[in-house]
Parts: structure tokens; C-alpha cells; sequence
């Protein structure tokens, strides 16, 4: 018999405390507006001043300019958006750059990419076969349109628990209930006798991602026993299973003219797999007119020892929250209503969790860690907040103000704290190393895509087309070859077609996409609340010889020798496309007398400029200055 | 407390700390709990699930019984159950005891017969999937699901990489392919990607990206890489405080050092006829598997702590799943890695390499007794074979036993997590402190369970 899924603790000592037990813990308490004369700046400069520090200088407009648009659209400024901000760099200026990126459709595309990774989004199953999912990219569609609507975060939240219970006549609805169903799955061989086994892990899954993604909390630690170091007990695990255990895989065919056709439910078999997989339609997740099914708590998580039987509910340490969990009643038993019941207590104004953990989501993104650093675990086990009044405060301004995302992005692009310099500072540094106060904007690492569209962006080569099928652009053939039995087509020369945004590349569980997975983008099994920023060789070794850098670098090369009369012009334009950054004059010489040497070194061969000058777009597009945000 | 040490290990791991500058080094600083008795791993992976009942594993018993239902068989231990048959199904092959041990083995591996002396045979394995997926990811990281870290990332995270111009972990595959689940199979899971493992080719360029791009000439690379040092010494010196910035510099020194020390360890060529031949490297049949475990023992000469070897790739024709055709397909995988690894036992033996290389031979599952069909075998995860030999392992010995139909683990049962557990403890990391924060909790490579087998070890 499979074990069941299972989770320990080593090294937390007998005695532990456990004030979460107590509706004290900081994450359960009631979520009040601090008040604040200044916003945010007021909150980080008390605890700057609290510390004998105070905020940096004003960030040069160039480097500003640079880290609002990577932050926002996940884009370097052309050289046209930089000369046209560089000419007025006012406040008021700035008011309008910021207005008008939150308003571009790049805008989803990037911050919906953040979303994807709670959403452990990928275009393929995962488990077996690693076989197709031709529609999942519409739940990816539906992320970046809602991110690029700025739909309200409570509808968010409802649309994919429960989309289908909310309004089961819109498509986006359906599609949106793709969430839950975002995980590793098997269609094709589930062994019979662990049939069960792999439904309920199924089932854990969408538990687990919930119970993370919204709540931050680690609630699928009860799945075998009563949690360790949060106050959940099994029976708050199994009360949750209640609300999802009757639903089934879901398919809506989307016909012609957008109209839904009837949902099919593809109940969990040894081989699963519809015909469907051809046409258009939403993987979504239902239990219409499924009989209620009874949910007990399983001993030690093993379905083969049922213990009591529950009803749905939310956990009994969180049910102090002025949210209510509110069961539809009806005089038949049915499981309608279940988890609309659910979604609406989780985004209801009244759970103090949902709206810290979005606000923190937030801030994150644009600082490159949260104020909760352990963003998907407000637990005893994860970080506390380093500024819990700025929390609580942007927690507010996102629920008092409508759920809408971007007037807190704007707040936050608009700060002192935002828009000081990056620079280091020794004695603030020696005060607070990690820069955790905020005493500058903290430098930090961009993620996979941003690195590869800002390369696309400097050669000009980005296709900006948005939405639909993912795309598959080349895979070195050494990878290609190791993985036989994944049908990537084998692309010799790229062009246009796979020059779109990252976001749009096809994302295959079994062969992730390696210019990506090498600078850490997550693997799709489980939901990624913080992406990690490694450093390796192989990292090292791709960026440096792979064809696509090595093939933009051309293209700019050829770009940049076409508009300008020399080779000072036409470095100093490389350099600016690459860095949006004006080099100081000795990095211009460096450069200069780097590409007199290359062109001397490729004495003889007729585009020796061009070979110089992609030579410099190489080191460049591999040095830290190009991989950071500052 | 807790804290500070989740964001010590996160340290480490996101490479922010101050041990990241030396992160990509030698040793990473990290040290084994106690003194380890193997400093390598080579894990031949038999991908498909060989037969423990016509390999290490003789039941006489089947003989007396073949045709007949087996008292033991239930129906829904079958993968295929609507082929899989309660009837005994005898060995074709014979089995005799080898070396001063007595180990008893089938006529299929005449050349790893020589070295039962050397063999620590478990006769007690069980898993818990009879899926291959769910059941490689068990083998691989200790759990069903994906998304777990593999045993190379979890060695690599305690121990560090010994090597200062090659990954620590490396993964041959077979000819046909990944097995299934791809690069799950050897994913770092949710720790950092650096702990991944790196597949390598046994011909042409070892690893993706590893070859200059056309055109460039190493003296271009040379060229491209000083000008890049120099871009990212000033930008690590504007900001001091960032160690992954040193850690970027190291990791370029290391990839150009790779480019040419990976060529060199793939470059079989360096080898005597004597020993490529002794490789079965002028064979067709041995050729592939052969280059890999003498790629193998390069890799580990050279530090690198784990090798992984996959004999069979793609799906379950061509690996050891043999559904349909036991002897057809055991003879042909037989043949393909027989003598590939008697060599690599008395290789590594002969260089002094044995006594601290840990050999580990196994599938994700074994096979069941029964008739599928009439002439293959289901799935078995109830009860299989591995032999270990090697680093800190009891030569000549036989350990557990399963019933008397080779069905069920029977006595002395080792669960993979047991056998994880004994693999850490001889490279010197007690299981249940290697651990790693993680969504709430600390995981390990053996979840909640795992005891090291003290009986396994010399």
C-alpha cells in the first residue's frame, strides 16, 4: 500500500512554544489601518531612524528610469522612452511614466508571471507521459488579462476557487478554476490499486496551493497529524478536503462563437484521458450533479483508515476572523455552494490573512523580497514582518480601496523609499548588512525572463504579440536528445515566432526550458512563493555560449553599426541599449579599446566591426550590471 | 532560533551568504556529520524494474509451482491486471553460487558473477508504487510526487562538490533516452538550482552550451571572459555587501575551466585499448553502456560525488520492463550491462577507488513472480533485489530474504527510505539531521521514516 504523503519536523526542540495557538500571532490579529502621516516613507523612516539611519539620495534619473520599467513591465526603456524621460525628469514626469506603464499591456504579462508561479502553471501534465495540456495556456491568458484589467483581488480569488458557482455561464470563469487543476497530474496510467492514493494527493494539491497562496499558511502539514508548529488539526485539513472532495476534473468546450458547450466531468480513472484534448475548452473543476460524497479525517493520512466524519469548514484557530464560512442552505444534500462558500470567506474584508499576504506579495516583487520574507508561510515556522505597521497599512489601502492592485503598485513607485539610490553605503551597511530597513533600493538579481526579454528588447528583436498557444523556441540539441521521448521540435534558426515575451514559452514539466530553469524558475510541481537566485556554471556556460545570445548580439551588433557613423557612436549606443544606463567616460574607453582589440583579432573577415561589437553585446548581456535591478 | 537557522540555510542555498564566494568551490566549507566511508556514489539504475526472481534472487519453489497459482498472488498487485496471472512462472535461467560467499547468481550475468565476493545482495527491498513514475521518484528523492530534491542535490547540499572544474553531480543516461519523468529525475526539487544534476554525454560535447559558439576561438573566449571580469569585479566592488556577485564571478572561471576539463574527462580515447576493450567499448552491444561506467570512473577519479547510470531510456520497451517478453528483454539488457560493470567493478578496484566509491545496482521496482501473458512479468514493488558494493559495504553477504515465491519482502525488509538512510550514513550524513526548510517544515530525504541497515555495513 502507498504511504501516504508525509511531513516532519527534526529540529524544532520538545519544548516549543506555540503562540500561534493563541489568536495573538501577528498574522491572525485584526487587520486595523495604522495611522500614517507620510505612507509608506513614514513607516520605513521610523524604522530607518529607530536604527541611526535614514533613507539614500534620490536614484539618477537613467538608473531610476531603468529599475521602474524592469519592476513594471519586466522590459528595459527604449532609447526613444529614455531620451523623452532624461529630457524632463520631473516628479511630475515621473507620475506619468509610472501612469503609463501600469496601463500597457506588458504590465499583465509581467506581473502576471508572478502569479503563475503560486499557480504552479505548466503546459503539460507533469506525471507518465508528460502529455499535452493544449488549453492551459487560456488560464495563463487569464492571469495576465485579469492582472492587466486590475480586477478587483476578491473577484480574483472567487473566480478560481469557484468560478463556476459564481457564473457558470462565462467562459473566463470556467477557465479561471484552472487553478485548482494546475498540477502535476496522470491520464494515461494511474496503477489501479493506488487510484485512490493519487486522488487524494490530487486533492492535496489543490489544498496545500490554496491554503499557501491566499493564506500563507501551511495547512497541509495536518493532512497526517495535527500541525506542529501552527494550531491546525487534522480535522481543519480534512474540513477543507470536504469542500473540494466531491469535484472532478472538468472540461467546457468553448465553441466558435465563445458559447460554453456542456461541462464533461472526467472522474480520476486508470487512464483518464478525453478526446477532448483536441478541441477548444476550458480545464476547469466541478462536481455538478455529482452525489455528495462523505469526507472523514484519515488516520495518519491513509485512506485505508477512516476516522470521524466532517463536514466542509474553514479551521477552527482562524474562525475567530470576522469572515464567516457560510454554507448555502438548501433542503437537498448537495455540494453546491462549497467552494464559492469558501472563496468568499477567504476574500472577504474580514480575513486579516488574505489581504497581508497580497500586500506582501506586492511589495515583494517591486524589492525584491517581502516584508514577510517567507511569503507563502505566515506560520510560527516562517519570518515575521520586518515593518508590520507597513504592512497592515498597504494591507488596508488593498482591501479599503476595492482589491485593485495598481494604486498600491503606484504608492509604491511613487515612494522616497522606492526611488532612493541603490548605492552602497558602508556605515549604513555595517548598521544593517541585508539592507532589511530599506536604507537603499536593494540591487538584486532579475528572474529568468526578465533577463531574456531585456535581451530581445536591446537587439530588437522583441515580438510583443500577445496571448495564445505557448511558443517553443530552440533547445540545444545535447538537451533535446537526452529527453526522446518529449516532442520539442528541433529549431534550427529562430525567428520572429519565438521571439515573444518569456511568458509565453510553452512550459513543459519534463524539459523545462533550460535558458529559464537555469536562472531558477520554479519547477511547476508545487506552488513557489520566492523564486530563489542561484549562481552556477551551467548558468555561466548558457548565457555565455548559447546560439540565442550569441545570435542577438549579432543582430544588435548589425542594428547599432546601421544607425551610427563610428565605432564611439555605435559602442556607446550597444552600450545603452543593453544598460539604458550612459556609461561613465572610462567605461566608454574600456569599451572602445575592448572592441578596437576584437576587431584586430578578427582582422580580415569583412564584418569584423559587426563580430567586435557582438563580442561586446556578449560580456554585456552576461555582466552583473545587466542581470540586476539597482 | 528557528529562524536564524532557516535563513542561515537559505543562505547557503540562495548563495547570499558569506560561504557563497567560496559556494561553486571544493567542499563549500560543508563537512559530513561523521567520518564518511565512501566519498563517491555511482548508482546503476536498472530502469524498468529487473527481475529479482531471475537475477540475485533463486526460488526453487517456482519450478514446483509453475502453472500453478500462487497462494500469495492478489489480483490487484498487478499494474496490468487484466493480464497478470496468479500462476508461478520458473526462471529460465539457472543459478549457481559464486565466490568463497556462495552468492547465488542467474546465468545472465556471467561477468558480475566473478565479483560476488564484492556484493552485498539485499534480497529484502520494498518500494511503494508499482508505477514507474511515482516509483522512479521514490528511488530518486524518497517521495512519489514530483517536486522533491533528488539524492544528488540532497549529497551535493550536505557535502558540498569535491571537484573545482566539474559539477558534483552527473547523470549518464542510456541510449534511448531520459526514463520517465525526464528531468525530475535528477531536479533539485525547491532547493536552489545549483544542486541540480548535469546530464553528460559519453561522446561529442558532453553538456549543453559547453562548446564555444562557432567562431570563436578559445583565445576569443579567453578575450570575451577578461573583459567580463572586469565588467563584474567593478560592479561586485560598487556593491561589496553582495556576495553572489563574487559568486558570478567564479562561477565564469569555473565554466571556462569546465570547457576544457569536461572535454577532457568525456575523451575516452585517453584510455588504453586494454581498458576500452575491458569496457566493452569495441562491442556493439556493451559499447554504449560500457562508455558510460568508464565515463564513470573518470567522474569519480576526479571527485565528483555522484554518478547516476541509466541502463534503459523512453518508455518500458526499451528498458527492463519486461511486460511481454521476459528472456528476450533481460537477455538483451543483460548483455548490455554485464560486462560494462564487472569491469567497472574490477576497475575501480584495481585503481584503489573501490574502497571509497559506494556501487549501488537496482531498479525502481522488481518484478512479480506470475505470468503476465505468457511470457512476461508485472510490476513488483512488494519485494525486489539491489546489491551494493564498495565503500564501507559488507563484501560477500546476502541480506534478508523475500517468501518463498521471491513475491513479498519477507525477512530483514528493507524500505527505500532504509536503504537512502544507509547510503547518507556511508558518506558520512545521518539522515534525520541533513534537512532542509521548506513551506513550514524541514524535509529530509527519508520524510518520516528511515533507519540505517547496520548489517549492510563492513
Amino acid at each position: 500500500m502507498p504511504r501516504p504523503f508525509q511531513c516532519f519536523l527534526a529540529i524544532l526542540p520538545l519544548a516549543v512554544s506555540l503562540p500561534a495557538k493563541e489568536a495573538g500571532h501577528w498574522a491572525f490579529a485584526p487587520l486595523e489601518k495604522p495611522s500614517s502621516h507620510c505612507g509608506i516613507d513614514g513607516f520605513v523612516l521610523q524604522k530607518l531612524e529607530g536604527a541611526g539611519l535614514g533613507f539614500s539620495r534620490k536614484e539618477s534619473p537613467g538608473r531610476l528610469l531603468r529599475r521602474v520599467y524592469l519592476d513594471v513591465i519586466g522590459i528595459p526603456p527604449s532609447l526613444e522612452e529614455r531620451a523623452a524621460w532624461l529630457a524632463d525628469p520631473s516628479d511630475a514626469n515621473y507620475e506619468k511614466v509610472v501612469d503609463s506603464l501600469l496601463a500597457r499591456p506588458q504590465y499583465g504579462e509581467r506581473w502576471g508571471r508572478h502569479w503563475l508561479d503560486l499557480a504552479r502553471y505548466a503546459d503539460t501534465n507533469g506525471l507518465h507521459q508528460d502529455s499535452d495540456r493544449p488549453n492551459a495556456w487560456r488560464y495563463r491568458d487569464y492571469v495576465i488579462n485579469s492582472f492587466n484589467e486590475d480586477k478587483p483581488y476578491a473577484q480574483f480569488i472567487r473566480e478560481q476557487i469557484a468560478g463556476d458557482e459564481l457564473d457558470s455561464d462565462k467562459a473566463e470563469n470556467w477557465i479561471a478554476t484552472g487553478f485548482c487543476r494546475n498540477g502535476p497530474s496522470n491520464e494515461e496510467n494511474v496503477a489501479k490499486n493506488e487510484l485512490e492514493a493519487y486522488r487524494l494527493d490530487q486533492m492535496d494539491d489543490v489544498i496545500s496551493t490554496i491554503s499557501q497562496v491566499f493564506l500563507a499558511q501551511t495547512l497541509a502539514c495536518a493532512r497526517c497529524h495535527d500541525h506542529k508548529t501552527d494550531p491546525f488539526v487534522q480535522k481543519d485539513y480534512y474540513q477543507l478536503l470536504a469542500v473540494f472532495n466531491t469535484t472532478v476534473p472538468t472540461y467546457v468546450p468553448i465553441n466558435e462563437n465563445l458559447t460554453l458547450g456542456k461541462p464533461i466531468l472526467v472522474p480520476i480513472k486508470q487512464r483518464s484521458k478525453t478526446k477532448l484534448s483536441e478541441g477548444s475548452y476550458a480545464r476547469a473543476l466541478s462536481d455538478i450533479g455529482l452525489p455528495p460524497k462523505e469526507t472523514h479525517i484519515l488516520i495518519r493520512g491513509n485512506h485505508m483508515t477512516p476516522g470521524e466524519l466532517v463536514g466542509s469548514g474553514i479551521p477552527s484557530s482562524l474562525s475567530h476572523f470576522p469572515a464567516k464560512f457560510k454554507l448555502p442552505v438548501s433542503p437537498a444534500p448537495t455540494t453546491f455552494g462549497r467552494r464559492l462558500a469558501l472563496a468568499n470567506w477567504i476574500a472577504s474584508p474580514g480575513n486579516p490573512l488574505t489581504w497581508r499576504v497580497m500586500a506582501n506579495r506586492i511589495w515583494q516583487h517591486h524589492f525584491g523580497k517581502g516584508i514577510v520574507e517567507t511569503a507563502s508561510d505566515f506560520g510560527n515556522y516562517g519570518d515575521r514582518p520586518s515593518h508590520p505597521e507597513l504592512l497592515d497599512w498597504l494591507a488596508c489601502e488593498l482591501r479599503d480601496n476595492g482589491g485593485h492592485l495598481k494604486p498600491i503598485h503606484k504608492k509604491i513607485l511613487l515612494s522616497k523609499t522606492y526611488r532612493q539610490s541603490s548605492a552602497y553605503k558602508r556605515e549604513a551597511s555595517s548598521i544593517d548588512p541585508t539592507a532589511k530597513l530599506l536604507w537603499r533600493f536593494p540591487p538584486h538579481r532579475m528572474e529568468a525572463e526578465v533577463i531574456r526579454d531585456s535581451i530581445l528588447q536591446a537587439s530588437g528583436n522583441l515580438n510583443t504579440e500577445a496571448g495564445g498557444p505557448g511558443i517553443k523556441p530552440r533547445v540545444p540539441s545535447e538537451i533535446l536528445e537526452q529527453s526522446k521521448r518529449n516532442t520539442w521540435p528541433k529549431v534550427t534558426n529562430e525567428n520572429k515566432e519565438h521571439w515573444r515575451r518569456s511568458v509565453y514559452i510553452y512550459i513543459k514539466r519534463q524539459l523545462p526550458m533550460p535558458m529559464l530553469s537555469l536562472f531558477d524558475t520554479p519547477d511547476p510541481s508545487q506552488t513557489c512563493g520566492a523564486r530563489f537566485r542561484s549562481t552556477t556554471p551551467t548558468q555561466s556556460l548558457a548565457l555565455l555560449n548559447d546560439e540565442f545570445t550569441n545570435e542577438q548580439a549579432r543582430h544588435l551588433a548589425k542594428c547599432v553599426l546601421a544607425g551610427t557613423q563610428n565605432t564611439r557612436e555605435a559602442v556607446l549606443e550597444a552600450y545603452l541599449r543593453i544598460f539604458s544606463i550612459a556609461p561613465s567616460k572610462d567605461d566608454l574607453e574600456k569599451a572602445i579599446s575592448f572592441v578596437d582589440s576584437r576587431k584586430i583579432a578578427q582582422d580580415g573577415k569583412t564584418d569584423s566591426e559587426k563580430l567586435a561589437i557582438a563580442d561586446l553585446a556578449v560580456v554585456l548581456f552576461n555582466s552583473s550590471q545587466f542581470v540586476y535591478a539597482d | 532560533m528557528q529562524t536564524d537557522r532557516r535563513t542561515f540555510l537559505q543562505s547557503i542555498g540562495a548563495g547570499f551568504g558569506t560561504l557563497a564566494a567560496n559556494a561553486l568551490l571544493a567542499s563549500d566549507g560543508k563537512k559530513p556529520h561523521f567520518a564518511p566511508k565512501a566519498d563517491s556514489v555511482i548508482f546503476l539504475f536498472m530502469y524498468g524494474g529487473p527481475s529479482q526472481v531471475d537475477t540475485f534472487d533463486p526460488k526453487p519453489a517456482l519450478k514446483e509451482w509453475a502453472d500453478k497459482p500462487v497462494p500469495v498472488y492478489k489480483k490487484e498487485d498487478g499494474f496490468f491486471q487484466d493480464e497478470t496471472k496468479p500462476t508461478a512462472m520458473p526462471s529460465p535461467w539457472e543459478f549457481k553460487k559464486y565466490g568463497q560467499s556462495g552468492i547465488d547468481i542467474s546465468g545472465l550475468l556471467p561477468n558480475i558473477s566473478r565479483h560476488a565476493d564484492k556484493l552485498c545482495v539485499i534480497r529484502s527491498m520494498h518500494a511503494d508504487s508499482n508505477n514507474h513514475g511515482p516509483a522512479l521518484n521514490q528511488m530518486n528523492s524518497g517521495f512519489i510526487r514530483p517536486g522533491f530534491p533528488t539524492m544528488g542535490s540532497w549529497l551535493g547540499y550536505g557535502l558540498g562538490n569535491a571537484s573545482n572544474d566539474l559539477p558534483g553531480y552527473i547523470v549518464l543516461l542510456d541510449k534511448n533516452g531520459a526514463p520517465v519523468n525526464g528531468t525530475i529525475n535528477w531536479s533539485n526539487g525547491f532547493m536552489p538550482a545549483r544542486y541540480q544534476g548535469i546530464p553528460f554525454r559519453s561522446q561529442g560535447v558532453p553538456i549543453a552550451n559547453l562548446s564555444r559558439p562557432e567562431g570563436i576561438s578559445e583565445m576569443d573566449q579567453r578575450a570575451r571572459l577578461d573583459f567580463l571580469k572586469e565588467q563584474n569585479e567593478k560592479y561586485a566592488w560598487l556593491h561589496p555587501d553582495d556576495s553572489a556577485l563574487q559568486a558570478r564571478i567564479e562561477a565564469y572561471e569555473l565554466a571556462f575551466r569546465m570547457q576544457s576539463a569536461a572535454p577532457e574527462v568525456t575523451d575516452l580515447s585517453l584510455e588504453t585499448d586494454f581498458t576500452r576493450k575491458a569496457y566493452g567499448l569495441d562491442n556493439e552491444t556493451t559499447k554504449y553502456f560500457g562508455r558510460n561506467c568508464l565515463l564513470a570512473r573518470r567522474l569519480v577519479e576526479r571527485g565528483v560525488r555522484f554518478v547516476q547510470i541509466y541502463s534503459g531510456g523512453n518508455t518500458g520497451p526499451s528498458a527492463w520492463d519486461a511486460h511481454k517478453d521476459l528472456f528476450g528483454n533481460h537477455s538483451r539488457q543483460c548483455a548490455q550491462t554485464d560486462l560494462p560493470v564487472a569491469t567497472l567493478l574490477s576497475d575501480l578496484e584495481s585503481r584503489g577507488l573501490l574502497e571509497r566509491t559506494l556501487v549501488i545496482w537496482g531498479g525502481e521496482f522488481g518484478r512479480l513472480p506470475t505470468h503476465q501473458g505468457s511470457k512476461g512479468r508485472d510490476h513488483n514493488p512488494f519485494g525486489f533485489t539491489y546489491w551494493l558494493a564498495g565503500g564501507g559495504i559488507k563484501p560477500g553477504h546476502i541480506h534478508g530474504a523475500s517468501d518463498d515465491f521471491g513475491y513479498h519482502a519477507a525477512e530483514d525488509k528493507v524500505h527505500v527510505h532504509d536503504l537512502h538512510a544507509t547510503i547518507f550514513h556511508l558518506l558520512g550524513l545521518d539522515h534525520k539531521d541533513l534537512t532542509y526548510a521548506h513551506m513550514g517544515r524541514d524535509y529530509r530525504i527519508t520524510d518520516v521514516a528511515g533507519e540505517v541497515v547496520h548489517s549492510l555495513l563492513a
